[in-house]
């Protein structure tokens, strides 16, 4: 679905944020892509959007070479819900603001009208149709830029740190919203700092440094590589962490306090 | 676009032109200004021009008062056309474009060497008010913070879809109102959050407040402003008493 | 110890809302201690800190009722000006509260405004930028600095006002890990070499927990819960208020509940593994 070979992207002021990255990611993965800030994260997520062009080194969007297409082309494949939604909320209504991509993808006023529903609803936010977007918490506006988004259906879906600013029972749902899309089929790729978010969900890990990719394979082997997070400044899950430090363990660490405490009342002779 | 805002941040030069107090090098800059103004033919005006030329080389920013003079040259070039339309006079209308030319090197001489914090401490030298001042220091503060929004905005937008290039001007003008709004509402956001920061501060607090840094005027910068003055007044004086014009 | 911070039965209803942001709530905050602030979005945390610092009566009216008090003076009825030496604001964007073109400058903006003379704040400013490790960036300018480094100099600037309570509105959130944890463990050296008073706002316990000595969680502007992070988490309510359990102290709930481990105290990773490795051999 989509694929990196060997892209390099050097900023204006030098800083080479892309080096030699080469990437493959499958349709219906989940990854998520970890790192400090600065390890050239977003700049990655830019060049699969086409919003960046790789100064050397080609990028693939289901077989097609970014260099040769537009974003607005693109983004009908893959959606991106960047960090801050106060960058991108601008309309008179939340219906709206749904409406704004359905309509310059060309979508007929019918389904128009059928996806902002399906979309408000799928986020709970149907009590806000008619209200200004810039009310909103902000919790709530985060949601509704995720359903601008679905709206359009792309196949592809990027989440710029998502959890910025959410409390504990939104993060929770939003982890829900996530597995849905991965059982949907959809591709979805989340950077986020989160890790204690990320560790339930089980993704593909890719953990970046400075314009490199340190680490790829699933969560499970990538977060008990502990010398390469350390390097790459990314904190280990707790229960990863946790699992290290027994002596007689299961094969891989628990995902979640429940399947750990199941483990040990096992081998606990009592 | 980065380009653009790369041309609002101050590089911080080491040269000893740089290092002079910035009010001294606005004497320089403003003397320069009204020689430009004084001088009557296109020799003169040579002269000036190579003056300001040889001194942005000493200040090692030739460079970017060339790129200044470039962006002039449109404009100088409208004045020229629009001189000649009226004088039918070749000269004269060259003395005026490259006469623009010269007043524009003259004062982005004094921007391009003079920081932000270093333009605070001329204004305050003019007493201007505070708030006049901290208003001005918080505008060219967030210049790049703006951009970077602009940004921002202009790539969220992108990724839902949104063709700046498409259509007839109407058009493309209304493809901006999803850029303007973001950048709007995000200017006030910010300027509700430095209220309360200014505030949190004692913004205010006393009406004479003091500087950390203080701006000395050194030897060099007395030297320098002299020689300029008494420069200058070579200048005007060898212009209108011991050459007449008619020489040159 | 005297009581930094003496809130007693605050209500606050902004002009043109329906329902009180902030009701009934009482709280007392012991010199020295670090308090974290906890609840869902929208609970009336930043009102309550605006309330603190005085923004609240002074910048925002609204219908007023109770008292807080910083250090024994009642805020509504000082000025901002002895506020802002009382008690240090960090927010939560380090960017929109660096003012000046270089980061000493910034430091000293609070100093300036207050009209301290120059040898004085040259030696507060130094002194700030000495307890944060940052006076390599001293000419440095705001846009030269990474997200961290941000917010270092904006709790610098906060710190050179010398102030004994400071309130730090979620300062973790837009930092990753590592220098997250770097910043609380700034913030737990600070308490314990100037012996100030934190109020933070935070969503991510995990790192918190081991220098807190207290968790106020609030919820619909009223206070639902108080006690140390032990009573707070190990309590049956703390998740239906939306506060994020670390997991290993979820982990340590469900032990101790089968009398596998303590529950006294909050443990990290490394005392919950050897707890359980000793009861095992």
């Amino acid at each position: 679905m989509i694929e990196l070979r060997d892209v390099t992207f050097v900023h204006q002021n030098g800083v080479k944020a892309l080096d030699g990255v080469s990437l493959k990611i499958d349709a219906g993965e989940t990854v998520a892509i970890v790192g400090e800030n600065g390890a050239g994260k977003t700049t990655l997520v830019k060049h699969v959007t086409g919003l960046l062009k790789p100064a050397s080194g080609t990028v693939l969007v289901d077989g097609e070479d970014t260099t040769l297409t537009s974003t607005a082309k693109l983004s009908r494949k893959v959606g991106v819900a960047f960090q801050n939604p106060d960058h991108q909320l601008f309309s008179e209504s939340v219906e709206e603001e749904m409406a704004f991509g359905l309509r310059n993808f060309g979508f007929p006023p019918d389904l128009v009208e059928q996806r902002v529903t399906w979309g408000l609803e799928l986020f709970g936010l149907g009590e806000y149709r008619k209200s200004s977007p810039l009310v909103l918490s902000g919790g709530e506006k985060k949601r509704l830029t995720l359903a601008c988004i679905l709206a359009w259906d792309p196949q592809v879906l990027i989440l710029d740190e998502p959890t910025v600013g959410q409390d504990a029972i939104q993060k929770e749902k939003l982890a829900g919203t996530i597995r849905m899309l991965s059982a949907s089929g959809k591709t979805v790729i989340v950077v986020s700092h989160d890790i204690e978010f990320l560790w339930p969900i089980q993704p593909r890990v890719v953990v970046m440094k400075a314009g490199r990719i340190l680490g790829d394979g699933p969560a499970s082997q990538i977060m008990r590589v502990k010398e390469m997070l350390d390097s790459a400044r990314v904190a280990q899950p707790q229960l990863v962490d946790f699992y290290g430090r027994l002596a007689s363990k299961p094969e891989a660490p628990f995902v979640d306090p429940l399947e750990a405490r199941r483990w040990i009342e096992g081998v606990k002779p009592s | 676009m980065m380009w653009l805002s790369s041309g609002f941040i101050f590089r911080r030069g080491t040269s000893a032109y740089h290092r002079l107090d910035p009010r001294v090098k606005l004497l320089v800059s403003v003397l320069m200004f009204v020689t430009t103004l004084l001088v009557r033919t296109l020799y003169e005006l040579a002269a000036v021009l190579l003056f300001m030329i040889a001194l942005s080389a000493f200040a090692t920013v030739l460079r970017r008062v060339a790129r200044t003079m470039a962006f002039t040259a449109l404009f100088s070039a409208f004045i020229f056309a629009l001189n000649f339309v009226f004088t039918r006079n070749i000269e004269t209308s060259l003395l005026y474009a490259a006469r623009f030319v010269a007043i524009v090197v003259s004062t982005s001489l004094f921007f391009i060497t003079t920081s932000p914090d270093e333009l605070e401490q001329v204004m305050k030298t003019f007493r201007l008010p505070r708030d006049v001042i901290f208003a001005f220091v918080t505008a060219v503060r967030f210049i790049p913070v703006m951009f970077l929004d602009t940004i921002q905005i202009m790539d969220a937008q992108k990724s839902r879809g949104l063709e700046l290039e498409k259509g007839n001007l109407l058009r493309r003008v209304r493809n901006m109102i999803p850029i303007l709004i973001p950048l709007v509402v995000n200017s006030v956001v910010r300027s509700g959050e430095l209220a309360e920061a200014m505030e949190s501060r004692a913004y205010g607090a006393v009406p004479r407040p003091t500087s950390l840094v203080e701006y000395r005027t050194s030897l060099a910068d007395k030297a320098v402003a002299t020689a300029a003055v008494v420069a200058f007044a070579l200048v005007a004086y060898s212009f209108y008493f011991v050459i007449p014009a008619q020489i040159l | 110890m005297s009581n930094i911070l003496e809130i007693e039965w605050l209500g606050f209803r902004y002009p043109d809302s329906p329902r009180k942001a902030i009701s009934d709530f009482d709280l007392a905050v012991p010199e020295g201690e670090i308090v974290v602030l906890a609840g869902p979005s929208g609970c009336g945390k930043s009102t309550l800190l605006r309330a603190v610092n005085g923004l609240i009566p002074h910048m925002y009216s609204g219908e007023y009722t109770g008292s807080v008090r910083v250090g024994g003076t009642n805020v509504k009825e000082s000025s901002m000006r002895d506020l802002a030496q009382k008690v240090g604001f960090l927010f939560q964007n380090p960017e929109n509260q660096i003012f000046m073109f270089t980061v000493e400058r910034d430091i000293a903006f609070g100093l300036e405004n207050l009209g301290v003379p120059r040898p004085e704040m040259r030696a507060r400013v130094d002194e700030a930028m000495r307890l944060l490790d940052i006076g390599e960036l001293a000419l440095r300018a705001p846009h030269e600095l990474s997200d961290g480094q941000k917010q270092r100099v904006a709790l610098a600037g906060v710190l050179a006002m010398e102030p004994r309570l400071v309130i730090l509105d979620e300062p973790t959130s837009l930092l990753d890990p590592k220098t997250a944890s770097e910043l609380v463990g700034l913030v737990a050296r600070l308490r314990k070499e100037l012996g100030t008073t934190f109020v933070v706002v935070e969503h991510r316990l995990d790192l918190l927990v081991k220098v807190a000595d207290r968790i106020v969680v609030m919820s619909d502007g009223r206070k639902a819960l108080e006690g140390t992070p032990a009573e707070v988490l190990f309590g049956e309510d703390a998740e239906s208020y939306g506060v994020s359990t670390p997991s290993i102290t979820r982990l340590q709930k469900m032990l101790a509940k089968d009398g596998l481990v303590p529950q006294g105290e909050l443990m990290t990773t490394a005392e919950l593994a050897t707890s359980l490795e000793g009861g095992r051999s």
